[in-house]
């Protein structure tokens, strides 16, 4: 006998390699093997940070092996090509096979078939050959599946089979690892993410891309309008909400308040609440009247920044006490007047008339410290995500028909006795699960059986 | 609250059917194995009307969720997981012998929650999304298949050794037949692998929606995925290479392990998104 392997071509030997399942085992295994050290070592921080952990000499050999950011550098990736290409190369070699046995299914239960068969039985019937061909086709249908039959010199073959299905589940489930590597590779290429602050009130049209210093144009224009934090009863957080409007060609063509697991979209690109803070210093609210209680508006002051009043003078808010001698919060504010002396004095938040006392033309009342907030929003445009979810969706169903369907194949072979009667063999098979088939199988020898009783 | 009380009684009770199941064994008698089912099945009972419970006093509490979303409920979830998943095994199989090495691994779990705080604390607004259900639950049929399959890989182990030295004596003798587990720590992972698939699935889909990313090689996602590269090596050496008997008893438990691995070891030893766990 040659050894197959002795004989063959460089080029069988390379496809060998690739076709065969011994790689694709020990691929897995080298993959998961290899992940496990990125969730040890904390990817992609600063070099500082790994510094503080580790000795120089270590942090070289481990940069040096990428290990910073390990699922990106070029001997991970190096892996996964040669997991896709074991892939293809499998289902290259292994699918047309299948799909010939599938096409062309041996009908015909030979000795060198009924030997590999473990599920089988045989009998000998009275009558003519054709009649019980027709009653054990008819049984069959009712109790199995349809059979096919065939005539070869003389003895008569039926074939019936069920769950075909099953032999394709492997190759939709490998495919569907493609397609989503395909979807990953199409959000990598034409897609980006981004993050931005937007305090609010204010608005951007380009967005900083994560891992990198270039800015992503938007083509259009997104606003805060507010950020909101509510909270439980205990303090816990609840939702971070984020009024957004979306501003295209001058004018708003979209709004919405958008929340962690509701994000806004438009145009393609995603914002998705993330994270929020404090935009500058707080400022402080203060309500101006005349001493006749005519409203003239009302005063943000930012700690020292002097705001000036049109005909009156100067006013800077200086200092904030959250319990001014047991009173609650107050505001302490300067007014400078053209050609007089600064005057000071503080403005109570529970007291707003508190005020007037001062027999000034202008009356302040404190209505609190407000800050601004910014919201912190990831952005995202990935033109290949649904293309990852059809992959997705293929592996669920190719996973299925592999796992829970199962082929299952049963012939009769009737041929004449040398007794003038009709030697009956009954065979079968079932790809997955042969405990189960099993139950079935002696169901359906009953019903073949019982035919003709 | 009297979910807990519940709780603390279907502990308990996965505690009274690991002492009969493993008791049946020593005295070889199998009455005492028929009442470690029924108590079983009062442990599910139990356990169900808890969670439902838990459930619906959340509601009442104002904060109204599902009982999956930090350590001690998803502990519990998994138990009562592990604890149905058992019984459909015991009915399809018609032994009992499982019982003395699944069922202890609830009552550890159960042990284990209990020493956890069990008070029902409002969603963080990360965890507010539909998909919550749909990624916790698929998870955990997954992680509960492999625990099945992994006390029978053990089982396996016992059984093999003393057969191959053609004894048939002792605890281990009542044991089904090597044939019966070694097809069990299979039919297992074939449960376990498509609702892992799908419990990864589902949570990247819930990250792409709340994060705009459905991979970001977190530390969680990371280990789930080593669990599905060691299941899946496991099955393609099984159907296609003939992978049976002990390596692949071994590949189980080792499939187990890095399961443990994902679902607390992440949270308890490494850092990354998942809320349970430091609790």
């Amino acid at each position: 006998m040659v050894d197959a392997k002795h004989t063959a071509s460089p080029m069988d030997r390379v496809w060998n390699f690739f076709t065969s399942v011994k790689l694709a085992i020990v691929t897995l295994i080298v993959l998961a093997s290899t992940s496990v050290v990125g969730t040890i070592i904390e990817q992609n921080q600063p070099p500082e940070k790994y510094h503080r952990i580790y000795e120089d000499w270590a942090f070289a050999l481990m940069d040096r092996l990428n290990l910073f950011d390990m699922y990106h550098s070029w001997w991970f990736l190096l892996l996964l090509v040669l997991f896709t290409v074991n892939l293809s190369c499998c289902t290259i070699d292994r699918f047309p096979k299948m799909l010939k046995v599938v096409r062309n299914p041996r009908t015909k239960l030979d000795e060198s078939l009924e030997k590999t068969l473990s599920l089988s039985d045989r009998w000998k019937k009275k009558g003519s050959l054709s009649e019980w061909t027709e009653r054990y086709a008819a049984a069959l249908s009712s109790s199995f599946a349809k059979p096919r039959i065939t005539e070869d010199g003389g003895v008569t073959h039926l074939y019936a089979e069920a769950g075909v299905a099953s032999r394709f589940g492997v190759y939709v489930t490998h495919l569907s690892i493609i397609v989503i590597f395909i979807g990953a590779i199409l959000g990598n290429v034409f897609g980006f993410k981004g993050y931005v602050n937007i305090p609010e009130g204010e608005e951007v049209s380009r967005v900083p891309v994560r891992g990198g210093s270039r800015m992503q144009d938007l083509g259009f224009t997104l606003r805060c309008n507010a950020f909101s934090l509510e909270t439980y009863p205990s303090g816990q957080p609840k939702a971070y909400k984020s009024d957004l409007s979306v501003i295209n060609g001058g004018r708003e063509v979209l709004r919405k308040t958008i929340v962690v697991n509701d994000p806004l979209r438009f145009n393609g690109i995603w914002f998705y609440q993330s994270s929020y803070g404090q935009a500058g210093g707080a400022t402080a609210q203060v309500a101006v009247s005349r001493r006749d209680g005519t409203p003239m508006g009302g005063l943000s002051l930012a700690a020292n920044e002097p705001v000036p009043i049109d005909g009156y003078g100067i006013v800077r808010g200086v200092n904030y006490d959250p319990n001014f001698q047991g009173n609650g919060p107050a505001l302490q504010v300067v007014v400078e007047k053209p050609g007089q002396p600064a005057s000071s004095f503080w403005l109570l938040q529970s007291r707003p008339d508190l005020d007037r006392r001062r027999n000034d033309a202008l009356v302040f009342s404190f209505s609190g410290l407000t800050s601004k907030m910014y919201t912190g929003l990831q952005v995202a445009k990935d033109p290949g995500v649904n293309v990852v979810w059809l992959g997705c969706a293929f592996m669920v169903i190719g996973l299925v028909m592999a796992f829970f369907l199962s082929h299952q194949r049963v012939w009769v072979r009737l041929s004449p006795g040398a007794d003038g009667r009709v030697d009956v063999v009954l065979a079968a098979s079932a790809s997955r699960n042969r405990l189960a088939f099993e139950k079935k199988f002696e169901k359906i020898l009953t019903g073949v059986k019982s035919e003709g009783k | 609250m009297s979910n807990v009380i519940l709780f603390n009684l279907t502990t308990v009770l996965f505690g009274v059917a690991s002492g009969l199941y493993l008791g049946a064994l020593y005295a070889k008698n199998g009455k005492i194995a028929v009442a470690g089912t029924w108590v079983c099945v009062l442990a599910a009972v139990v356990s169900t009307a808890a969670l439902g419970l838990r459930w619906y006093e959340s509601y009442q509490m104002g904060i109204g969720r599902i009982p999956v979303t930090n350590l001690y409920e998803s502990l519990v979830f998994f138990a009562w997981a592990v604890n149905l998943f058992y019984l459909l095994v015991e009915r399809k199989y018609g032994s009992r012998t499982f019982g003395a090495f699944v069922m202890p691994i609830a009552f550890l779990t159960m042990l284990f929650a209990v020493k956890n705080d069990s008070s029902i604390q409002p969603l963080v607004p990360a965890l507010q999304s539909y998909w919550l259900h749909a990624h916790v639950i698929t998870c955990f049929v997954g992680y509960a298949a492999f625990a099945v399959s992994a006390g029978v890989a053990l089982m396996y182990l016992l059984k093999s050794k003393q057969e191959a030295a053609k004894i048939n004596a002792g605890v281990v003798g009542l044991l089904p037949g090597c044939k019966t587990l070694d097809d069990l720590i299979y039919r297992s992972i074939i449960w376990g692998f498509p609702f892992l698939t799908a419990g990864i699935i589902t949570g990247a889909a819930w990250a792409n929606y709340a994060w705009g990313t459905y991979w970001s090689w977190d530390p969680k996602e990371t280990w789930s995925l080593i669990v599905w590269l060691v299941y899946a090596a496991f099955l393609h050496a099984r159907i296609t290479r003939g992978w049976h008997g002990t390596r692949a008893a071994v590949l189980s438990i080792s499939g187990f392990l890095a399961t443990v691995m994902c679902y607390l070891g992440v949270n308890l030893v490494l850092s990354g998104l998942h809320s349970y766990g430091g609790g």
